[in-house]
This record gives structure tokens, C-alpha cells and sequence, in this order.
């Protein structure tokens, strides 16, 4: 027991510690010196934020291209994700498929896994690359990894749905595609609305994060105006995508108690086993009106044309686009730069995932909704100033994660000198604030009765809360910390791609300097990171729960 | 009062068996159903019912023996043709196994599909218009207030109603019924048989089809699992006893003697 225990602690330390080593290498500096006094006049342009009419009207501008590109992605990738899921799921092929089509199955699989293990600001850069600075490229960079991940989750949904009424209406002689929208959408619907809101609100977020490369919304103002240090804009749209993404996440969030009883937390750690609620509320009535107008709204104010998918010019440099990624070639200074690269990637995913524990650790328990408990009421006075704490760390938690990890990282690397440790900071910020809410979320759910039966045969208040609700909610943290760690991995990508360390850097450097074969190397090395750590989390996952 | 059936033969079954792996379930069936029969089928649980039901639906094969449902042995037939039959043969089970979350029309005109094809079939979903037919056939088993009620709202005997709608509305040629009255109060279950029996009968004004003119069709055969004898000899016209897979006695039901009954449910 000791000895697990024991065993325990050093798989958790040692990654820490060699993170740590990593990033804060012994011979060079890492504080720029020269570059704090920056974060100081960043800071005191905090309070004297630009608010003119002109600028405001870019703002508002950007803001409506970040809604329209978010939407257009999302309604890609459910797309993508209904017409994959079907394929997946085993219930829509009644019988066993036939050999051709289990093994068009299985390279769907993999794709779907090749195609969302790239973060989609990777997938901006490459599509950049092809297609210019069109906006289809930050609805096409939404559209496919969204899409994947959505494929898989709807697939998920359709096999743990009873499958009865479509094996009847199969044997009634049905054909195919009426019998599964007959018997397997309306069951199946709520969830996947809920699925496809929660998605909207993710790609909103990683619309803001497009704007790294140029596609334009907030993000490219962002980038922008932070690269010409004009503070006093940053502050302003810093605000702006605070309160897109509050009121996304309100107007989803609201939505999605409505139709079925999924929170947030459930569904990003893949899937649920709620029950949908089957009362069309107010809210849904009008949000479902508003979708089809919304997206031909969108698609005519963005300007997404498919014309360029399909011009000449697009399609040769495709074509040299996919003649120079093959065949993979090496970086110039050796293999020891790709694995550099990874272990780097490794050492900011350990290090960010342990600021967020820490941040949710800190936060967090402030950020869960408080209950009545079996006792009296307490008082007023109390009551008040519990709620104002839960206020602070709810928008605590919205601010860290509502700023894009870019920026964080632009604002890390003002004081900091590139490498491992801006890049952690920026992402272990960004997903301290992820992290945070889903754990309070869940915590939520954990049930009082212990704590308040303990409290009733005399134990102090604070005492039983340790005793009786700290395991369960321990047991949350590390579930959803591993899950986030894949994430993470991932992400590392974005933090890299403005500067800090890792494969993301090399894949934006080399992408620079069209350095093709080498990209080649650099996806695939991504990839395998990515799988792997996927794989070592499932079977960690596996083992907690067990 | 006995009449030798004189019907043109719906399904005939010859030496038949079905096994699960090693385990028999069905051996040496010889039987022929025929236009206008009403069949229940007698047995303990695990007798093989369901297996017969689903052998004679065309969703399950024969291990040994020849079975032909409507003229066609299902063994040989291509994945359409397959379909094609099953069109013809109107299949309900206990578990009604209808879509919950859908308006009741939407359950009835799920009895379609087959008939209207791809197109037309997504085209009823989007926009539900209830026609001649879909309102005849939810008048005939009592709910034509009920067209456009969600289905889950209906009470457990409403939505074994709309199960039998959608089977009448398919216009069945043979109804297979797998203990569609297990769960059911006596009076109830007596509808529900009635209704059933109603939906093999042709000409009752049920089946009046304006399009189809004046055609002549004749009946039907219902096949119908049952665990009441008394049920049995109410509503069907022939009583078969399955037990251990064997088929142990074929009659009318009006010659059925308490004996063969007591013999069947008998422990071994």
C-alpha cells in the first residue's frame, strides 16, 4: 500500500521535476530584462482602455467575423461529424457490414484520429499556405478537426441508443437511410444539439485563436495591436472576447440544461449517460429558428466564398503543396532537433497542466454553486458573501480562459525569453481557466449527504468536508486533469506557434521558410506524441477508476 | 364446424430447423399456412416461438429445411428482393419497438417506408401531412385524436394501438405477432387480437383504398405467440403447440383437447 503510494507520487514528481529542469536551463537567462518594464506599461494601460467610436466599430467588426466564422465552422464539422458517425456507428449497418465497407471503416478511423491530433491553428497554417488569407481557411481549419472529434462522439451516441425500432422498421423492409432518420434522430437529437452548442462555444474560442495567422476577428486585431504594443487597444479587445465568449457560453449553457441534462464537464470528457429532457423550452424554440437564417446571415457578411476550393490556382498548389511534403526529410541540424522538439512539447504540457492544478486547486472549490445543506439556513450577511466569492472565481475562471493562449504567450514572452517556460505559463494559465470550471462543474454534482451526515453527529464543518467530499472530488480532478493533459499536448502547438518552444515552433519556423519535407517530419512527430500520450492517459484513466 | 383451409398457401415450412451454435432451437418443423388462417402459436417460454416468428419474417435462415414465405424461399434471395418481402410480411412485438420521441403519425407512416421509397420517406418526416390512409388506420384502432400527440405521451395500451396502426397501415399480406398480449389486462388483450385479426381481413371498409379500386384482395394469415388458450380459441381459426423446439400438436382450435394443452405446459 505504502509502496503504491510511494510509486504514485514519483509518477506525478519526477515529469514535474524534469520539466522544470528543462525549462529553466542552468547556463542562459530566462528573464528579459529588458522586456519587463513592458508588462508594467501594459498593465497601466489597463485602466485608460482605447474606447473611441472608431476603434470600437472595428471591435464590434471583428467581433461579428469571429461569430460568423465559429458558426461556419461548427456547422461544417457536424457535417462532417453526422455523416462520419453514421459510418462509424455499428447500429446504422443493421447486419454485419460487408469486408469493403469495415475496411473503409477502419481508414475512416484513422483519418478521423490523424485529422483532430492536428490543432487547428496548425491546420490554418498549412490551409494559409494553399488557399492564401481566405476565410475559408478559418472555417475549413474549424470545420475538420471539430468535425473528427463530433464524428466520433455522434457515433458513440448512435450505438448506445436502443436499436429495436430501427431493427423493426428494418424488417418491414425500410431502406436504409429513411429507417436510421426515422428511428435513430429523433432519440438520438437532443444530445447532439447539446453536443453541437457546446462545440460552438469551443469554436468561438479557437476562432480568436485563428487570429494568429491572419484570418481575421478578434484574434487578428489582438495579434496586431499587441505586436505594435498599442496597449490601450489590446485592453479593449481583451474585453470584447471576454464578453463574446461570457455570453456564448450563457446562451449554450442555458441551452443545453434545457434540452438534455449534460454539463459542460460531461460532455469535453467525451460523452454522457444523462437522460435527455424532452421539454422544448422558450429558448431552444427561438435558438432553433435563429440557426438557419444565422448561418446564411454569416455566410454572406464573412465573405466565405468556396470559389477558391475550387479555382486553378488552389488546386496546383495543392498539388506542389502535397509533391514537396514527400517524401519527410530531416531538419538540417539532425533528428536531435525533432526529438528536442518533443521533449520540449512534453516538458510545457507537464509544466502548464501543473500550474492549472494548481490554479483549479485555488480557485475552484470557490467556484462551486453553494447548497443548502441539511442544516439551518445561515445567515444573510454570510450568504451574501459567499455568493460575491463564487461571482469572483466564476469570472475568474472565464477571464483565464477566455484569452487566447496566443496572447498570454505574447504577453509571457515580453518578459520572459523564448522557450519552455513562457509557453507553459501561457498554456497552464489559459488552462487553469478550462480546467478550473469543469472541475467545479463537476463537483457540483457531488453529493452533500456524507458531509452533512458527519456534520450532524458533531463533527466541525470544515473537518467532515475534508473527510467526505475530498475524495470524490479528487477523484474528478485527476479524471479531468489527464483528459486536459491530451488536450494540452495538442495546444502546446498554438503557444508554439507565436514563439515560445516545442514542435510547434519548428512547425511554424519551417513552414516560414517552406521547408516542406521537414513539416512532413514534424506532423508526423506531433502525431505520434499525440497518440501515444492519448494512449498512456486511457489506460491511466483506466486503472483510477478501477 | 371443421373446414379444411382452401387459401393459397402463404408459408410453408419443410423439415425445418434452426440452431444457435451447438443449441437447437427449432427441429424438424413441417407446417403450411394458408390464406385466411389465424394460427396462435402454444408453448413455454424458450419453446422456439420467437425463433418460428423470426424465421418466418425472413430476418433469420434456416439451419435445415426448406421454408417459403409468399411464393419466395428467403435463402436465395438478394439483399432487395429480401427487402422486397419483408415489405409484404407486418411484424409486432411486445416491445412495440416504436420511436418515442416522434409525433404518432410519424410511428404509423413508419409502416411505409418501405412502400414510398427514400425521397418520399424523408420528405414525410420534414413536413408530416396525414393522409386518407394514415387517418383510417388510426381511426380503426380508436386514436385518430392522437395523430399528432407525441408518442411518448400515449399510455402503455395507446402505444400498443399505434403499433398496430403502423402494421395497417403496411397492409400486410402475413402478420406475425410475438406475444402481443403478454403484458395486457383480458379485456384488453381481446382488442388487441381483434384488431389484429382485423388487419388481415381484407374488404372490412378498413382497407377501402381510393387509388386501388375496385381489386378483390384476399385475406391474409396471422400468426400470433400466445400464452391463453382461452385467448386462442377466441380469436384464431388453428392452434400449434411448440415445445423443445418440436412441433407437438397442429388443430383447429375448436378441436383442441384440454389434454394436449396440459401435455405442453407440462414440466418435463
Amino acid at each position: 500500500m505504502l509502496l503504491r503510494r510511494v510509486a504514485g507520487a514519483l509518477i506525478i514528481l519526477l515529469p514535474i521535476l524534469w520539466a522544470l529542469r528543462r525549462a529553466l536551463p542552468g547556463d542562459s537567462d530566462v528573464v528579459n530584462a529588458g522586456g519587463v518594464p513592458l508588462i508594467g506599461d501594459l498593465l497601466a494601460k489597463a485602466l485608460s482602455p482605447r474606447l473611441d467610436g472608431e476603434f470600437l466599430r472595428v471591435v464590434l467588426e471583428a467581433t461579428g467575423t469571429t461569430l460568423a466564422f465559429a458558426a461556419l465552422g461548427t456547422a461544417g464539422a457536424l457535417v462532417i461529424g453526422l455523416l462520419g458517425g453514421l459510418v462509424l456507428s455499428d447500429v446504422a449497418w443493421s447486419r454485419r457490414p460487408p469486408l469493403p465497407v469495415r475496411l473503409v471503416r477502419g481508414l475512416l478511423r484513422g483519418v478521423l484520429v490523424a485529422i483532430r491530433s492536428v490543432h487547428e491553428l496548425v491546420w490554418a497554417l498549412l490551409l494559409v499556405s494553399v488557399l492564401g488569407l481566405d476565410p475559408l481557411v478559418a472555417v475549413i481549419a474549424i470545420a475538420l478537426p471539430f468535425g473528427a472529434q463530433t464524428a466520433q462522439v455522434f457515433g458513440d451516441t448512435f450505438d448506445a441508443l436502443p436499436t429495436r425500432a430501427l431493427r423493426s422498421l428494418r424488417d418491414a423492409g425500410a431502406p436504409a437511410v429513411p429507417a436510421v432518420v426515422f428511428a435513430l434522430l429523433p432519440p438520438a437529437g437532443p444530445l447532439m444539439l447539446s453536443y453541437s452548442f457546446y462545440r460552438f462555444e469551443c469554436a468561438v474560442r479557437s476562432t480568436v485563436l485563428l487570429g494568429a495567422v491572419g484570418v481575421g476577428g478578434l484574434g487578428q486585431e489582438l495579434v496586431v495591436s499587441l505586436s505594435s504594443r498599442n496597449w490601450d487597444e489590446v485592453w479593449t479587445l481583451i474585453a470584447a472576447v471576454i464578453v463574446l465568449s461570457a455570453l456564448v457560453d450563457a446562451w449554450s449553457g442555458r441551452l443545453r440544461t434545457d434540452m438534455a441534462v449534460a454539463s459542460c464537464a460531461e460532455w469535453s470528457a467525451g460523452g454522457t449517460t444523462s437522460v435527455p429532457r424532452r421539454s422544448h423550452s422558450r429558448w431552444a424554440r427561438w435558438s432553433a429558428v435563429a440557426v438557419v437564417p444565422g448561418l446564411v446571415v454569416a455566410w454572406i457578411a464573412s465573405g466565405v466564398s468556396l470559389s477558391g476550393l475550387t479555382s486553378e490556382r488552389t488546386r496546383m498548389l495543392t498539388v506542389g503543396l502535397l509533391e514537396d511534403l514527400v517524401p519527410p526529410a530531416l531538419p538540417s541540424a539532425g533528428w536531435q532537433v525533432v526529438t528536442g522538439g518533443v521533449l520540449d512539447t512534453l516538458a510545457m504540457a507537464v509544466l502548464a497542466m501543473s500550474i492549472a492544478v494548481l490554479i483549479t486547486v485555488v480557485v475552484s472549490p470557490w467556484a462551486v454553486a453553494a447548497r443548502r445543506s441539511g442544516g439551518p439556513p445561515a445567515p444573510l450577511g454570510a450568504r451574501a458573501v459567499r455568493w460575491v466569492v463564487w461571482a469572483i472565481a466564476r469570472v475568474v475562471l472565464l477571464v483565464l480562459r477566455s484569452v487566447p493562449p496566443t496572447v498570454w504567450a505574447v504577453i509571457a514572452l515580453l518578459a520572459l525569453f523564448p522557450g519552455v517556460l513562457p509557453g507553459a505559463l501561457a498554456l497552464g494559465i489559459y488552462t487553469g481557466g478550462v480546467l478550473g470550471r469543469l472541475v467545479a462543474e463537476s463537483w457540483e454534482s457531488v453529493s452533500p449527504a456524507p458531509r452533512d451526515a458527519l456534520v450532524r453527529t458533531g463533527v466541525p464543518g470544515a473537518l467532515a468536508t475534508v473527510a467526505a467530499v475530498v475524495p470524490a472530488s479528487a477523484q474528478q480532478l485527476v479524471t479531468y486533469t489527464l483528459y486536459r493533459f491530451e488536450i494540452c499536448v495538442r495546444e502546446t502547438a498554438v503557444v508554439g506557434i507565436v514563439g515560445a518552444a516545442g514542435l510547434g515552433r519548428l512547425l511554424a519556423d519551417n513552414l516560414n521558410f517552406f521547408r516542406f519535407p521537414v513539416v512532413t517530419t514534424l506532423l508526423l512527430a506531433s502525431f505520434a506524441v499525440s497518440v501515444a500520450v492519448e494512449l498512456i492517459s486511457r489506460r491511466l484513466r483506466h486503472a483510477i477508476r478501477a | 364446424m371443421t373446414q379444411t383451409p382452401s387459401g393459397e398457401v402463404v408459408v410453408r415450412l419443410q423439415g425445418v430447423g434452426r440452431r444457435f451454435g451447438a443449441t437447437p432451437a427449432l427441429a424438424g418443423v413441417d407446417l403450411t399456412i394458408r390464406q385466411g388462417e389465424r394460427v396462435a402459436v402454444l408453448g413455454p417460454s424458450g419453446a422456439g416461438k420467437s425463433t418460428l416468428l423470426a424465421l418466418l419474417n425472413g430476418s433469420l435462415e434456416p439451419s435445415e429445411g426448406s421454408l417459403e414465405i409468399l411464393g419466395s424461399a428467403p435463402a436465395g434471395l438478394s439483399t432487395r428482393e429480401r427487402r422486397a418481402l419483408q415489405r409484404r410480411v407486418g411484424t409486432i412485438s411486445q416491445g412495440l419497438d416504436l420511436v418515442e420521441q416522434v409525433r404518432v403519425l410519424h410511428n404509423v407512416n413508419a409502416g411505409r417506408l418501405a412502400e414510398w421509397g427514400t425521397p418520399r420517406a424523408l420528405a414525410s418526416l420534414a413536413w408530416p401531412r396525414p393522409d386518407r390512409r394514415a387517418l383510417d388506420a388510426l381511426t380503426a384502432v380508436g386514436l385518430e385524436w392522437a395523430v399528432h400527440e407525441r408518442t411518448e405521451r400515449l399510455s402503455g395500451g395507446e402505444r400498443q394501438r399505434v403499433a398496430i396502426a403502423r402494421l395497417l397501415i403496411q397492409r400486410p399480406e402475413l402478420v406475425l405477432a410475438d406475444e402481443p398480449v403478454a403484458s395486457l389486462d383480458p379485456t384488453r388483450a381481446s382488442e388487441v387480437l381483434a384488431l389484429l385479426g382485423q388487419a388481415v381481413r381484407r374488404g372490412t371498409g378498413l382497407d377501402a383504398d381510393p387509388d386501388a379500386g375496385p381489386v378483390a384482395r384476399p385475406d391474409g394469415a396471422l400468426v400470433v405467440t400466445l400464452h391463453q388458450p382461452l385467448l386462442a380459441r377466441q380469436h384464431c381459426t388453428r392452434a400449434i403447440g411448440l415445445r423443445e423446439g418440436r412441433l407437438i400438436f397442429d388443430a383447429v382450435v375448436d378441436d383442441l383437447p384440454p389434454a394436449a394443452l396440459d401435455d405442453l405446459y407440462a414440466r418435463a
